[in-house]
């Protein structure tokens, strides 16, 4: 009786840590991309979902290393919600290394957050690499404007909705409950940017076309020569001529991107470079959707007064 | 005259109800028309939306269009000229259609007759080498037969996409100069079919393809961290590499932990290692792989593989692999500073040897078997985005000829940008006397070679990411 015992417990301690916890059972496995859509699926799905992120916040979304942990993250996932418009095409690579056929491309567990977004940078005309990393579909840095939260978590309700039609509800109660709360924050962050509409900014990559337009300023010019393409020291002395010129004063850095040249530019220009959260969690203090915006906000806000 | 006024006001007084009741009937037919004509606006209205809603049956109409941008902002200097800023809709469609969710396959709804529904990429690679004449004449480089020729060595013509929900494909055709004439040969270097939505979280692979056989064997040249492929895969597989064609499966069971398996049976065409070309003495090929994560920096894969098959003489030939790869990327980092990769292999083959061991003139067939061994293990620092450095050492027996040989090559990388890509390399190897009758012909010697190698890749159009 004794071994019969020590023989169960002993199994159960190996096969435990294999099993899935109980308590996730019945929720959705929801993986996104970006950290982003985990914020916005988050405050969608609630309690009722379990939403884990491919990339980290710190991260650059264009190129992440393709790891088989993605993969393990990706084999268990109910629902893929992708930002689309190539940002994270690589994806496609962790889905194809997951096995796991409820997310492959065309699958309902597929979602691409982007339908539906008023893309803005498309190309007018015939595009090539000599433009750089150009994005033919337009610029996929959509998630950040609050302007377009309530498409995106519209896309994320019906995917939700998809596999669990019985809690659209509860879903769509979630969402205006989080858009109510982003209306009042948007009058915030209005009030708080308004003084400041028509000013330039230079961005290193050119990532805030939205947010920058949702608040009315103006993208003057890009560190980078071209989107991917590092700065050549002769395009870099022309934005410093630029900055000077325009009186511009604060140049746009993502948190994975090379601050101190960044940095080294603005003080050249007499301007200051201000680390911005490209995506949730990009910088301390900036986990959840609201909280990212504000810290962008506020950054942007003391840097341009 | 009284009489007629008395009449006139007794007119008046009768029609005047009459009239009003006239007016107010006009009235109420404007009123009704007003309210006919509204219906009917609403009723165009839903049977507009209906129709839309029909088009796209799963589609909520709940999405708020978005707002438009507060201001416009003008083009940035680096950016290219000729963007719009403005958001695009497309002609005949509505703010309306924009805002609705697609869905799956809008993609491909939107494209237009004549448009490509699958991905078409071109990989270039050229490679230079100088190297001593002796080893010229021996043709014992690390590219036999082309020492000191600046040559094309692999164009890759890639296509890949989706064939339907279920399955994608992958095509490459590859050109490149394998001999000093400077004649380009062109072949299909894969082929292959992948079912994605087969049960029980396993996949399966058909066609032609590079055999997942350990880490390198898998990736194309262009792709490789070195100018050459390691010693031992080339001593191994040959040139090529595993290349075969049948299928192989996948299983990646649902753990937590990554755990990932694979099966697979094929011809046996490689005539390096096995050569039997034939599925009634198939080659089987099994791989078990798993990654540890060490914190968000620290990665490391192992994996373990085999393919078992028979020579072209009929005898039994086993490849066993050990494979381990480790990088660190610190955090944000857009490439990683250290990467260690590393892969061992074990051979286990049987020949036929022709001989008179009795000495009565009498010539005998006897089998026996050789166990050969080598590994590589390659480290590379990338301290900037642009620029790495690394070093690889090889170590490898071969599966026929007796001795041994080592290398060591230390190259250095500069990526222009991430699509171009230029390498420079110097390679020293070194072979035991016991090879002297596989690297010394045509009155040449490649026991001692030296080489410098030279890079160019780029990439055309579409590549998708790489693995770990």
């Amino acid at each position: 009786m004794r071994h019969a015992l020590v023989t169960l417990v002993t199994a159960l301690a190996v096969i435990g840590p294999l099993l899935p916890a109980a308590s996730a059972a019945d929720k959705i496995r929801v993986v996104t991309t970006i950290p982003d859509l985990k914020a916005l699926t988050d405050e969608v799905g609630g309690d009722l979902v379990d939403v884990e992120s491919l990339a980290r916040g710190t991260q650059n979304a264009h190129e992440l290393e393709i790891r088989p942990s993605l993969m393990l993250k990706l084999r268990r996932a109910d629902l893929l919600i992708e930002n689309g418009l190539e940002l994270d095409s690589w994806a496609e690579v962790a889905v194809q290394g997951a096995n796991n056929a409820k997310i492959v491309r065309g699958a309902p567990g597929r979602v691409d957050a982007s339908r539906g977004i008023q893309v803005l940078d498309v190309p007018s005309t015939r595009v090539d690499r000599s433009m750089g990393d150009v994005h033919p579909h337009g610029n996929p840095h959509y998630s950040l404007d609050p302007g377009m939260a309530p498409i995106i978590t519209q896309n994320i309700v019906d995917g939700l909705a998809r596999f669990a039609p019985e809690r659209r509800d509860a879903f769509a109660k979630n969402r205006q409950a989080f858009l109510a709360r982003l209306d009042e924050a948007m009058a915030r962050w209005m009030r708080a940017l308004e003084p400041l509409k028509g000013a330039k900014v230079v961005v290193y990559h050119p990532q805030w076309i939205y947010v920058l337009n949702r608040f009315g300023l103006t993208q003057a010019a890009t560190l980078e020569d071209r989107p991917g393409i590092p700065a050549s020291p002769a395009h870099l002395a022309h934005v410093i001529r630029q900055m000077k010129e325009e009186r511009i004063r604060v140049i746009i850095v993502e948190p994975w991107n090379d601050v101190k040249l960044a940095t080294r530019v603005a003080e050249e220009a007499g301007a200051k470079a201000v680390v911005l959260a490209s995506m949730v969690g990009g910088v301390k203090g900036t986990d959840s959707y609201i909280a990212a915006l504000d810290h962008n906000v506020n950054a942007l806000a003391q840097a341009l007064r | 005259m009284r009489a007629l006024i008395l009449v006139l006001v007794l007119v008046c007084v009768a029609l005047a109800p009459a009239a009003a009741a006239a007016q107010d009937a006009a009235a109420e037919a404007a009123a009704l028309r007003r309210e006919i004509e509204q219906l009917q606006k609403q009723l165009q209205s839903v049977t507009d939306r209906l129709q839309r809603l029909e088009a796209q049956p799963a589609a909520p109409a709940q999405a708020p269009p978005a707002a438009p941008p507060a201001a416009e902002t003008p083009p940035a200097a680096g950016a290219p000229p000729a963007t719009a800023q403005q958001p695009s809709p497309q002609p005949g469609i509505s703010p309306l259609d924009i805002a609705r969710p697609r869905q799956p396959f809008g993609l491909y709804q939107q494209r237009g007759a004549g448009q490509l529904l699958f991905d078409i990429g071109i990989a270039g690679d050229f490679v230079g080498n100088l190297t001593q004449k002796n080893v010229e004449k021996a043709q014992g480089g690390s590219f036999p037969g082309l020492e000191n020729r600046f040559f094309p060595r692999e164009i890759e013509l890639s296509l890949f996409g989706q064939i339907d929900p279920y399955a994608s494909a992958v095509v490459r055709i590859e050109a490149g100069e394998e001999e000093r004439t400077g004649d380009i040969t062109v072949h299909l270097a894969e082929a292959y079919l992948t079912l994605l939505t087969l049960p029980f979280g396993t996949q399966a692979r058909i066609g032609q393809m590079r055999n997942r056989f350990g880490w390198s064997n898998e990736i194309h040249e262009h792709d490789l961290p070195w100018v050459d492929r390691p010693n031992v895969m080339r001593n191994f597989f040959g040139s090529e590499g595993l290349q075969e064609q049948g299928m192989e499966a996948t299983f990646v069971p649902d753990l937590p932990f990554y755990v990932e398996a694979l099966g697979g049976i094929f011809n046996g065409d490689n005539q390096t290692a096995f050569g039997a070309g034939t599925l009634r003495v198939p080659l089987v090929t099994g791989r078990v792989r798993t990654f540890l994560e060490l914190g968000t920096d620290h990665a490391l894969e192992l994996g373990m593989s085999v393919a078992s098959g028979q020579t072209s003489e009929h005898l039994p030939s086993t490849i066993l692999g050990w494979e381990g790869r480790y990088k660190y990327r610190p955090d944000g980092w857009l490439h990683p500073l250290i990467t260690v990769t590393g892969e061992a292999l074990y051979s286990i083959r049987q020949f036929n040897v022709e001989g008179d061991p009795n000495g009565d003139g009498i010539t005998e067939t006897e089998k026996r078997q050789k166990n050969s061994w080598g590994f590589y293990v390659g480290g590379e620092v990338q301290p900037w985005r642009r620029w790495a450095g690394g070093f690889r050492y090889d170590w490898s027996q071969f599966l026929q000829t007796p001795g041994l040989e080592q290398a060591i090559e230390p190259y250095i990388s500069f990526w222009p940008s991430e699509f171009l890509r230029f390498r420079l390399a110097y390679k020293h190897t070194a072979r035991t006397t016991q090879t002297r009758d596989a690297f010394n012909l045509n009155g040449g010697s490649a026991r001692t070679v030296d080489e410098l190698f030279f890079q160019a890749s780029f990439i055309l159009g579409a590549h998708p990411a790489h693995p770990f």
